[in-house]
């Protein structure tokens, strides 16, 4: 309790609170700073991973209690913007425990996953990086992405949207506990999502 | 490849109609190329298969309130299926009566009115043009509003829930359009009783034609080398996806269901449990349940469906398609639509349903399974895409496209079994006998200028030799 109250103190002096006026005379900023530059730095390494295919590096970041979740949105006027998002008990593109991303890593060795045989060139781009809450020895954050895939000679997609991660501060680093994907596209104009995100 | 004998004769050439369109002889298990790129014939499906067919809508629970609506399409017309305040389901053109502007322009929502954004013309959940801004004004109310109501369907009905519609008025009635073949796919998700749908219909564009899209749906060769990852990877046993036993129906106006199937003696065996101990056994984990029951593959079906079904019906555990696009997947539990975007083009959509009856287990459990096969991320569906994307660019190649596709496995090597309930089928292997019954039937809409004269010329559901 002491450890999240401290963290909350953090946050408003960064502003993320709501109430930034005394962010710069704040003696907890360089501990906000800190934490915001091993976040980020932990999710630039992350995003390198996936996209140099080191596949079994990054499932080492997974902690063994993921939900890993892409909801499907849709496109919804004003007056129905609660219907966005199908039901968390509803569909989804990605609804994966640990058990599943390693299937789909495991795949990603097989010459037979022919979806990436040859493979996707991807670069993974996280930004807009804002911690919203520490808890424990978990931070949630939202951040902004872009997944970037070429492949084969003339096939690109890209995709973009939100993502709210919840990390796991595990010895020196942390895990992901918590991985979900907003896309902004509702109709997805690609073949499929052979890429992780 | 064309075959000038089968040009359509000129009575056919109108200006709204695609006639005069060589279309291919695909009788031989042969297929041109063609019929996967040319834009004359695309228009044709577009005028004779998707205008004039039965086409899936949605199921009755995704709309359940009165101003509840769902987009969907007829081809490439887009149309609102709409549940009035009269609570009737309604499809109607989403276009606007006064200059074409899409009324609705969301997937799906909940609405009093339909209003539209370009000059406010305003129609109510039946259709009927309620309000048009500067009627006295304007207009100087020389506009009779009776005659400017939305375009409906000329027909629309459901089947025990699932709801169709079709354009043509000549077309007739679903339950005789679906005829025995496509209602034991609709039953076959019907086993444990009324379903639900499941919130969130997936959607991704693929860069194929969507007949390629369709007949991968009767394909069981392709399953070891296209899915090999999967079972590589422990998703689903080798055994299952590729059983050497399988059944064929084939159904009038394109109907088929292909795949494995449940053999008489595994049947026989089924036949002396009651309702209560296959259900229970169905809900068995896959181990367990391999070692109970005479057959592995779920869903072990009922007595109400084995009367709704047929003898023959209740065995055929393969792929329902619907003609055109419809097919009925993932053991009862999905339908996917392929919907033409052109040539080169289709989206596939992907709905769930769920038995009411499902324990929360059991729906989270195929809810799992669901989500991990199929869909644009599904571990099988994620290897199919580029196969059809490369198969249909290859259409393209001069050279290429004076190559037909071989769609000749089994040809003349197997016997139409009719059973004393008149139900017919194939017993067989792996085969292509669903793919050529798709495209004879295919070539059969497009010969027909109508309704009456498809009704004529369509191939009776083969006997004999096949």
């Amino acid at each position: 309790m002491t450890d999240w109250l401290h963290h909350r103190k953090v946050l408003a002096a960064l502003g993320t609170t709501g109430n930034g006026g005394d962010a710069v005379t704040s003696p907890d900023l360089s501990e906000k700073i800190a934490l915001q530059y091993a976040v980020e730095q932990f999710l630039y390494r992350e995003a390198a991973l996936l996209d140099d295919r080191r596949f079994d590096d990054w499932l080492a970041l997974i902690a063994d209690d993921i939900h890993y979740w892409m909801p499907i949105r849709r496109t919804v006027t004003v007056e129905n913007l609660h219907l966005e998002y199908a039901k968390a008990d509803g569909m989804a593109y990605f609804d994966d425990d640990k058990s599943d991303l390693k299937m789909r890593v495991d795949r990603l060795r097989l010459n037979s996953a022919w979806s990436e045989n040859p493979p996707s060139r991807t670069r993974h781009f996280v930004s807009n990086v804002r911690i919203l809450e520490v808890k424990g020895p978990e931070i949630a954050l939202e951040a902004a992405i872009h997944l970037y895939r070429s492949r084969l000679n003339d096939k690109i997609d890209h995709w973009i949207g939100k993502r709210r991660d919840r990390l796991r501060r595990v010895g020196d680093g942390f895990q992901i506990v918590e991985r979900h994907i907003f896309l902004d596209q509702t109709v997805l104009l690609s073949t499929n999502f052979s890429s992780l995100f | 490849m064309r075959d000038d004998d089968r040009r359509l004769d000129a009575t056919d050439r109108g200006a709204s109609d695609g006639g005069g369109i060589a279309i291919p002889d695909v009788s031989a298990g042969l297929i041109d190329r063609s019929i996967y790129s040319d834009p004359d014939i695309y228009q044709l499906e577009l005028q004779r298969i998707f205008a004039r067919a039965w086409n899936f809508m949605c199921h009755e629970t995704q709309i359940p309130h009165a101003g509840d609506y769902f987009i969907n399409y007829i081809g490439e017309d887009q149309v609102i299926v709409v549940r009035g305040a009269d609570d009737k389901v309604r499809v109607l053109l989403n276009t606007c009566r006064h200059r074409g502007n899409a009324l609705c322009r969301a997937e799906l929502g909940n609405t009093k009115t339909f209003v539209c954004s370009y000059h406010g013309w305003t129609y109510g959940l039946d259709g009927a043009l309620i309000g048009v801004p500067g009627k006295a004004d304007f207009y100087r109310n020389a506009i009779d509003q009776a005659k400017w109501g939305l375009a409906p369907a000329a027909q629309v009905d459901h089947y025990k829930g699932f709801y169709f519609a079709t354009l043509d008025p000549a077309a007739p009635c679903l339950f005789d359009y679906l005829g025995d073949v496509g209602r034991v796919g609709i039953e076959s998700m019907l086993n444990e009783g009324d379903v639900v749908s499941l919130d969130g219909v997936q959607k991704n564009v693929i860069d194929c034609n969507w007949k390629i899209a369709v007949d991968n749906l009767f394909d069981w060769y392709h399953v070891k080398v296209s899915h090999s990852s999967a079972s590589s990877v422990g998703f689903l046993n080798q055994r299952l996806m590729m059983p050497m036993t399988q059944m064929v129906m084939l159904g009038e106006l394109g109907h088929a269901i292909g795949g494995p199937m449940v053999t008489a003696e595994q049947q026989a065996k089924l036949d002396a449990l009651s309702d209560a101990e296959r259900l229970a056994i169905d809900r068995l984990a896959d181990a367990e349940r391999a070692k109970a029951t005479p057959v592995e593959r779920r869903p072990l079906r009922t007595t109400a469906t084995r009367e709704a079904m047929g003898p023959v019906g209740v065995r055929a555990i393969g792929h329902p398609n619907i003609f055109p696009n419809l097919w009925i997947s993932t053991r009862g539990l999905q339908l996917s639509l392929r919907l033409p975007r052109g040539p080169g083009r289709t989206e596939i959509w992907w709905f769930t349903v769920m038995p009411k009856s499902f324990t929360d287990t059991q729906r989270r459990a195929a809810k799992k399974f669901i989500t991990h096969a199929f869909g644009p991320a599904g571990l099988l569906e994620q290897d199919d895409g580029e196969n059809w994307s490369q198969s249909t660019r290859s259409s393209h190649g001069v050279a290429s496209r004076r190559y037909p596709h071989n769609l000749q496995m089994a040809m003349g090597q197997d016997e139409v079994l009719v059973d004393p309930s008149g139900q017919k089928r194939i017993e067989t292997r792996v085969n292509e006998h669903a793919q050529r019954w798709t495209y004879r039937c295919w070539a059969e809409w497009l010969r027909a200028r109508d309704w009456p004269e498809l009704l004529a010329t369509r191939s009776p559901a083969p006997t004999g030799r096949i």
